[in-house]
This record gives structure tokens, C-alpha cells and sequence, in this order.
């Protein structure tokens, strides 16, 4: 029997115009899981803050166009707006330039980490894990292919100055730049694109100190050995240390999580 | 042998393109020039409030080639007052050009250290009109692009770079004609022997050229300064 098409439900993909520009900053605006919306417009807004991909100084879209692509009420975009100006990190202006503005970097907020902790699952924290060798052994084989010696240079250079930052958000910045830049050679923009949003979800968590501090000189050394296999082109050496470094990644996570919930050192919480 | 009658052709063409492009560039850096010598006493340096002219020479560069996303002048750290770098950069708006932000803080998340980027160093090192790309420009624009651009003098000294950024997807559009009627494979390469753009699936963008493969050869573009070939079937 012939397909009747007319059966068939009419899904609507968005504007057309919106599906095209698929810059990185569309990363921030995808539509949200039905909880805690205002909490996780918050929390998207100032993770992007902290990454860099908006700016100091930048202005949000307005309102409506925001409360569309977040697929919320306009009261729960107006709510999430609010804490954000509580907190000191945007402000709205009124008038013909006006708008929402990004005025300051958001507070590194170890409570939030340590709670993100304790709700994410050892499976869910390894998945995470497996998605981010999975981009990053690809970002190193193409990089291998079709990073120049300028670029990697560069990339030298990003991999010192995470040893040299001081402080959590510091190395959290240093870290996530490296691997973004990596990608950023690879010449692809979907996985620089995969690497920022992966960055987003673990990097500050990894270098804020909630149980120990994570080693970064340790991170900068392997940082600079898959430096060195991409310009010498051992593209199956690099991808091997790339998975290795986001396995050690991976596994202080989940035991900073263990040691976060299951302490031998017992408090019993209320 | 010699090449193909339709190489040849799409070789003058893209040719011919890339010089009227260089050309518009190099005019853009020279009127960024006069507009800056004009209210400049010789060895002072540049304040922000100097550069208010600039964004009509952007706007009437967006103006001319459609096909550009953004388009301005980038300055030297060392000519500017504050001492940290300038980037008036504009791109094409609804209502007109909208100025770009960019985090020009060294100590800033988002540095855009552009003074170490080909697009600049290699035009004040050689003085020269150059092109840089493709690459993703993930500081800047979000977008997979070229940057053109010519380096621009006060009172005699480099002072910074004027030009626009192209995206790859445009230079298909505008190329893909004149690299589909070679017969064969056929690649626009950049001064690293990058791929620009390719006229089938055998040369992709972004890939590396290390050596010509067999039964082809790489053929300078007659485009002075920017280093641009075509590998071609032999």
C-alpha cells in the first residue's frame, strides 16, 4: 500500500532562519528538560559566561526571543533573569540600547559542584567521560592530519599556562582552552562546538578542590606529550594519550563523588 | 602539458577575483591611513576616540562585497594610548553594520590575541596584503572563515590591518562554477597547501596538501603576496 503522507503528523522544525545559524551560541539556547527551567536558564547562562562564549559586556537576546528558544514561560525566563542580576552578573537597561547585559564573570560556586556531584550518577559521570574520548580521539586524529606548526605552537603555549594559572577557575579557563583550541585545529566547527558544550558540563567541577586538588602539573605534562604526538604525526599514540588523560579525568570526578556521599568519615546528614 | 583549457580559465577567473578583492583591501588600509594621519600629530598615539570614522569605511567595505561577514581594522597594541589592543570589526546587520565585541583583556577568558594570528603578524611582518584561513574562528565570529587583509601605516609606521573575513560557504558558492568545469580533481589551495575549496569529494576543505599526488600538480595563482595555488589533474 502507498504511504499516505497526509497521515503522517507535520513536525515542526523552528524558523528556518534559526536553524542555519548554528553558531556556537545556539549551544546555549537549546530547549531545556521540564524541571527546574529558571535554575537551568541560570545555570546555562553563567556556565557560558565562565567558558568565555559570552561575553563581558554582550547582550542576551530579548526577552521573547530567549523565552522562545529556551521553550519557557516568559515568568521563568523573567525569574532566571532575576537571580542573575541578584547574583551581580547581568544587568538590564532600559531605553532604545537596552537590554539584558552580561556585567561581570560568575562566582566559581563550589556548593553547586558539590551538589552536581552528589545528583550525577557513577554511569552518568563515565558516560560523559566516553562522549569526550570519543570527540577528543577524533579532534586528535584530524588534528594530526591538519594542525600547521604555527597552530601548535599556540597550543604549546596553552598547554604551559595551565600550569602556571593559579586558582580553580583559573585552571578550570586554562584547561578548557587547550582542549577547545585542539578542536579548533582539528578545522571542524561541529567538534569545537561538542568540545565547548563537554568542556561546559565537567571542567570547573574537575579543578574546583572539594575533596583534593587535582594535579596540574600533571595535567599540563600529559597536555604537552599529546602536543608533541600531533606535530610529529603519531596520530595513534595521540589519540591513546587523549583517552588516557580523559580517563584520569573521568575517575577523579568519580572518586571526588564517592568521597563526597559514601565519607567512611561519618556525619550523618539531616 | 599544458593545462586544460577550462583550468586555464577557472585559473584566470578565481585569478582575477582574489586580485580585485586584494585590491579593495589594500584601498580600505589606505583610506584607514589618511583618515588616521588627518587628526594625528606624528608620533602620538592612537586614542579610542580617533577611530570614530571607521565604521563608515566598514559599512561601505560591507557594502561592496556582500559576500563578506565582517570587515574593519585591528590595531597595534604598541600605537594605542591604553596600550591594549583595538578591533573595530563590523558585521552585516538588519539595520545596518553592528560592531563585534571581543575580549581584548590579556588577562580575559575570552582573549582574542589576534596580534599572533597570520591574519596580522604576517601582514606586519611582511608589509604585504595577505589572506589567512579557512580556520574556525571561535573567539571571533562563531563561523568556519577566510580573513583578508592589508597592513595600514601612520605617519610612515605599521599601525594595524584592515580588511573583512569571507566564510568558506560563500566562497563555494562563488568558486564551485568555475572548479566544477575542470575535468578531474581539482582543489584552491592557501599558502600552506591547505584545501580552500575542492571541486569533488577527493579534496576536502580543511585537509592538508603534504605533496601533490600522482597524476596531478599544484599551479600558482597569479595573485601577488597571498600564496594561493590550484592542484590540478597533470
Amino acid at each position: 500500500m502507498p504511504i499516505d503522507w497526509a497521515e503522517f503528523p507535520i513536525v515542526w522544525l523552528g524558523e528556518p532562519d534559526l536553524a542555519l545559524n548554528m553558531s556556537f551560541q545556539s549551544q546555549i539556547y537549546r530547549a531545556l528538560p521540564e524541571l527546574e527551567r529558571s535554575d537551568a536558564i541560570v545555570n546555562r547562562i553563567s556556565k557560558a559566561i565562565t567558558l568565555g562564549m559570552l561575553r563581558v559586556g554582550e547582550r542576551l537576546p530579548n526577552e521573547i526571543e530567549m523565552s522562545e528558544m529556551f521553550g519557557v514561560a516568559a515568568a521563568t525566563l523573567r525569574d532566571a533573569l532575576a537571580v542573575l542580576r541578584d547574583q551581580g552578573i547581568v544587568e538590564t537597561r532600559r531605553g532604545r540600547s537596552g537590554g539584558t547585559f552580561i556585567l561581570k564573570q560568575p562566582q566559581f560556586q563550589p556548593e553547586a559542584m558539590r551538589e552536581w556531584l552528589m545528583s550525577t550518577s557513577i554511569a552518568e559521570i563515565r558516560d560523559l567521560g566516553d562522549e569526550q574520548s570519543a570527540i577528543a580521539a577524533a579532534t586528535v586524529r584530524l588534528a594530526c592530519d591538519r594542525a600547521e606548526p604555527h597552530e601548535l605552537e599556540r597550543l604549546q603555549d596553552m598547554a604551559r599556562s595551565l600550569v602556571l594559572a593559579e586558582g580553580a577557575p583559573a585552571r578550570a579557563r586554562a584547561d578548557s582552552r587547550f582542549h577547545i583550541e585542539l578542536a579548533v585545529t582539528a578545522q571542524s566547527t561541529r567538534l569545537a562546538n561538542a568540545e565547548i558544550r563537554l568542556q561546559a558540563e565537567t571542567v570547573e567541577v574537575l579543578w574546583s578542590p572539594l575533596i583534593d586538588e587535582f594535579d596540574a602539573e600533571r595535567a599540563t605534562a600529559e597536555h604537552l606529550a599529546l602536543v608533541r604526538a600531533v606535530s610529529d604525526n603519531r596520530s595513534q599514540q595521540g589519540q591513546q594519550l587523549v583517552i588516557d588523560h580523559i580517563r584520569r579525568n573521568t575517575h577523579h570526578l568519580i572518586d571526588t563523588k564517592l568521597a563526597l556521599s559514601y565519607s567512611t568519615d561519618v556525619k550523618a546528614k539531616p | 602539458m599544458s593545462l586544460s583549457l577550462p583550468a586555464a580559465a577557472a585559473l584566470g577567473s578565481i585569478s582575477a577575483w582574489f586580485n580585485e578583492a586584494s585590491a579593495a583591501t589594500c584601498a580600505m588600509a589606505a583610506a584607514v591611513t589618511e583618515l588616521l594621519t588627518h587628526d594625528l600629530a606624528p608620533g602620538s598615539l592612537v586614542t579610542k576616540s580617533d577611530l570614530a570614522g571607521l565604521k563608515a569605511l566598514a559599512s561601505d567595505s560591507l557594502r561592496r562585497h556582500p559576500y563578506a561577514v565582517g570587515s574593519g581594522a585591528t590595531f597595534s597594541s604598541a600605537r594605542m594610548s591604553e596600550g591594549q589592543g583595538v578591533l573595530e570589526w563590523w558585521a552585516p546587520g538588519p539595520n545596518g553594520a553592528e560592531k563585534l565585541a571581543f575580549d581584548l583583556d590579556p588577562g580575559g577568558e575570552r582573549f582574542y590575541d589576534y596580534e599572533h594570528l597570520p591574519y596580522f603578524s604576517d601582514a606586519e611582518r611582511t608589509g604585504e596584503v595577505t589572506i589567512w584561513g579557512p580556520y574556525v574562528d571561535y573567539l571571533g565570529s562563531d563561523e568556519y572563515i577566510l580573513t583578508h587583509t592589508a597592513p595600514f601605516k601612520i605617519h610612515g609606521e605599521f599601525a594595524g590591518v584592515a580588511g573583512y573575513d569571507v566564510t568558506v560557504r560563500a566562497l563555494e558558492e562563488i568558486f564551485l562554477p568555475a572548479l566544477r568545469s575542470i575535468p578531474g580533481h581539482a582543489a584552491l589551495l592557501n599558502s600552506s597547501h591547505r584545501v580552500i575549496i575542492g571541486n569533488s569529494g577527493a579534496y576536502l576543505v580543511g585537509e592538508r596538501i603534504k605533496a601533490a599526488p600522482s597524476e596531478s600538480r599544484i599551479i600558482p595563482l597569479e595573485v601577488p603576496h597571498l600564496g594561493l595555488s590550484m592542484l590540478v589533474p597533470a
